[in-house]
């Protein structure tokens, strides 16, 4: 399974108030992430692969892995689609 | 006994900078900037100069250092010579030299800036009469001129004390319809009810301007913040050209200023009959806020 990791040539971010504000690069669309997708995209880091993913994340709620998979993949597929995400084997 | 003195206050620096930079001269204006030629109805601002043509052909140049010049017809209405002045050029010579103008009127209390912001037509200048009415002196009209260069709060300089009123917004606001702002451009000058304030004073927040069903002031989170930073009208692309930022940079900047600006959505219904419902709302909130 491949690595998953925010793409920093992609990529601006700041955190203000409770919220992380990402822009991207390419496109100077922004991204408002609190909640799940903020804890999704600082556990992005490279070092962690999509199961790495959801158990730490699965640990960090307290809830089944299972049951946070579908809202995970949906996030990761929304980043992807917007170039921030880098995947490499 | 100790010899009396009598200091003179000295201006704030940007005030002082605004000031110095804004004196008007009449003269020849340049046809093209950094090779760039500017025809009728167009502006261009590059580097440190900026330079308009007016579609009935008023042209003004500034470059950094140099100051104003004015190069009008002579049967050209100094009505829009001032209109021109006082709105796009004082934008563009704030952008140039580092200060952010935004599109907004502004009323104060308690001694901070509450800024209200939307696109043309939006009620910015209307609303800031119908807070005046309220009791909120004005601290300027239609372009808010910002230092956003400290650490601390973001600092407002003081801009026109006449409102620009369309005759709606005469009639909403009860105002007394001064003279007609330009001789094509339907708008009267009114005078403040509750006067105006000539100083330098920080920024309590950037209220903008929306439809809604009934009164309602929401806060707008830090990346919306940012994106409406980024949205507002000419004078962020003003901002933008003038600062000759990267991407990446310019997230930056705006990040900063957005980390240090409140602003709240103000959402109230169209209907005339409910004006005075809506400008009391709002005063309330203001008052609230500032405490």
């Amino acid at each position: 399974m491949s690595v998953l990791a925010r793409d920093p040539a992609r990529y601006v971010e700041t955190r203000i108030d409770d919220e992380t504000v990402v822009m991207s690069l390419d496109s100077g669309d922004f991204f408002s992430l609190t909640g799940t997708a903020q804890a999704i995209w600082r556990l992005l880091d490279g070092t962690r692969d999509r199961a790495a993913l959801l158990a730490a994340l699965a640990a960090e709620y307290g809830e089944p892995e299972t049951e946070i998979a579908v809202e995970v993949d949906a996030f990761l597929a929304q980043l992807d689609a917007a170039g921030l995400l880098r995947a490499t084997p | 006994m100790p010899q009396a003195a009598l200091a003179l206050a000295e201006p704030h620096p940007a005030v002082a900078l605004m000031a110095r930079e804004t004196r008007v001269r009449r003269g020849a204006a340049p046809r093209a900037i950094a090779g760039h030629e500017v025809g009728r109805d167009q502006f261009l601002l590059a580097g440190d100069a900026y330079l308009m043509r007016s579609a009935d052909g008023i042209a003004i140049h500034y470059r950094r250092g140099e100051g104003v010049t004015v190069d009008a017809p002579d049967d050209a209405d100094p009505r829009d010579l001032d209109l021109w002045l006082h709105g796009s050029v004082h934008a563009a010579v704030a952008a140039i030299n580092g200060l952010l103008p935004i599109h907004a009127s502004a009323v104060v209390s308690n001694g901070r800036v509450h800024a209200v912001s939307g696109p043309a037509g939006a009620g910015k200048s209307t609303l800031a009469a119908g807070l005046g009415n309220a009791g909120l002196p004005l601290f300027c009209d239609d372009t808010l001129i910002l230092d956003v260069s400290g650490e601390g709060p973001v600092e407002c300089l003081p801009g026109h004390k006449r409102l620009k009123l369309w005759p709606e917004g005469v009639a909403l606001a009860g105002a007394a319809a001064g003279q007609l702002v330009a001789r094509d451009y339907p708008k009267h000058f009114a005078e403040p009810a509750a006067g105006s304030v000539e100083a330098v004073l920080p920024l309590a927040e950037i209220v903008f301007l929306e439809p809604g069903e009934r009164p309602e002031l929401c806060p707008i989170a830090a990346g919306e913040r940012i994106a409406r930073l980024q949205d507002d009208h000419y004078t962020a692309k003003l901002f933008a050209q003038a600062g000759g930022l990267s991407r990446r940079e310019r997230f930056a900047q705006l990040a900063r200023i957005a980390a240090r600006v409140p602003m709240r959505r103000f959402a109230r219904p169209f209907d005339p009959a409910r004006f005075g419902e809506g400008c009391r709302f709002v005063a309330t909130a203001i008052r609230g806020a500032a405490r």
